[in-house]
């Protein structure tokens, strides 16, 4: 081998110039070639390594809030049977929140049926990298699933556990289900821009609580592709540059996650409006889960 | 680099073929456990937020 040979070149012959040369560039060789294969290396651990070590963080979050779920006196006690699930459908004014979210753990789970019925991540509260990791984190000064405002939330869209990789193949009144320690809220993705004008004439499935949006929501759209410096998106009313939630305000759900995929020039938002509402009872899981 | 590596590898070619590959995965885990979370944030990858 070459390596040996050179290992017994006698110590007796000078260096030459040749020689110098010789290892400058192969020295340059190795160099690019390894910078190469560090370069190929980030990219296995950005799209495959960092999906394995958010699993692994998103297993712990939802370990921990099904232990705070269980041990919540509420969902404990009211345990009924349902026969009908119209049964336990709420009116969302009526219901308060009962938890207090803390930055990084899961308060609420994300169902998104379309993407399958294993489709489900915990929501952990705060958007910073490291709530991100865990998975889908909730804008901290935006309202909580149910209240009047907007659900506004987070996620990766490849790495840390690609959440939300599949939002883009999201259509106009998908159900989008949350659920918090006491309740059930579905959500519905708004009509896309391009359905707007015959969205009335347009027989669709599941739509009944969803209609163009009109007043200070005109320009709220199922999809949107923004720039990320977009932060009126998850304000209360979307576009809307005030953090003040008006009376008689909608429901909404904002879900953001960049855009294009492998990239975050842009960002890609999801809107959806609450739908419908079920109290939590053990064994009842909203039908609105089956849609597929 | 990796000649002079090579070189200073004890033992005869097969034992230096494996220390060879223990240093590889060293290597490997030192960028994926330090230096890739250490530069992630710094780089236009996967920033989701508004």
């Amino acid at each position: 081998m070459s390596h040996t040979q050179i290992a017994e070149v006698p110590p007796t012959r000078k260096r030459t110039g040749g020689d110098t040369v010789r290892t400058v560039v192969r020295g340059v060789g190795q160099l690019l070639m390894t910078l190469g294969i560090v370069v190929l290396l980030f990219v296995v651990y950005e799209v495959y390594v960092t999906d394995l070590f958010g699993q692994q963080k998103q297993a712990e979050a939802t370990t921990e809030v099904d232990q705070v779920w269980a041990s919540s006196d509420v969902s404990a006690t009211r345990t009924v049977v349902v026969d009908n699930p119209d049964q336990l459908v709420t009116d969302p004014r009526q219901r308060t929140p009962t938890y207090q979210p803390l930055t990084g753990e899961g308060f609420a789970k994300l169902y998104i049926p379309a993407f399958g019925a294993d489709y489900v991540f915990t929501i952990v509260e705060g958007t910073d990298p490291d709530d991100l990791y865990i998975g889908p984190g909730h804008y901290s000064n935006t309202q909580l699933p149910g209240q009047e405002g907007n659900f506004a939330v987070a996620g990766h869209r490849v790495s840390k556990g690609s959440p939300f990789n599949d939002l883009g193949l999201l259509a106009s009144c998908d159900a989008v289900v949350v659920e918090t320690q006491d309740d059930w809220f579905v959500y519905r993705v708004l009509p896309m821009a391009e359905e707007v004008a015959n969205w009335a004439s347009t027989p669709r499935a599941h739509c009944d609580s969803v209609g163009v949006q009109t007043g200070s929501y005109d320009s709220v759209f199922g999809r949107e592709i923004t720039v990320p410096s977009d932060y009126a998106q998850v304000l209360p009313v979307p576009h809307t540059a005030s953090a003040d939630v008006p009376a008689g305000a909608q429901r909404l759900i904002t879900l953001t996650t960049c855009h294009p995929q492998f990239s975050d020039a842009e960002r890609m938002i999801i809107h959806g409006v609450l739908a419908k509402s079920y109290s939590k009872s053990a064994g009842f899981l909203p039908p609105e889960l089956g849609e597929s | 680099m990796y000649v002079w590596i090579w070189r200073h590898l004890p033992g005869p070619t097969a034992v230096r073929i494996a220390e060879s590959l223990v240093l590889f995965l060293l290597v490997v885990a030192l960028l994926f456990f330090v230096v890739f979370p250490w530069l992630e944030p710094y780089l236009p990858f996967d920033r989701a937020g508004v």
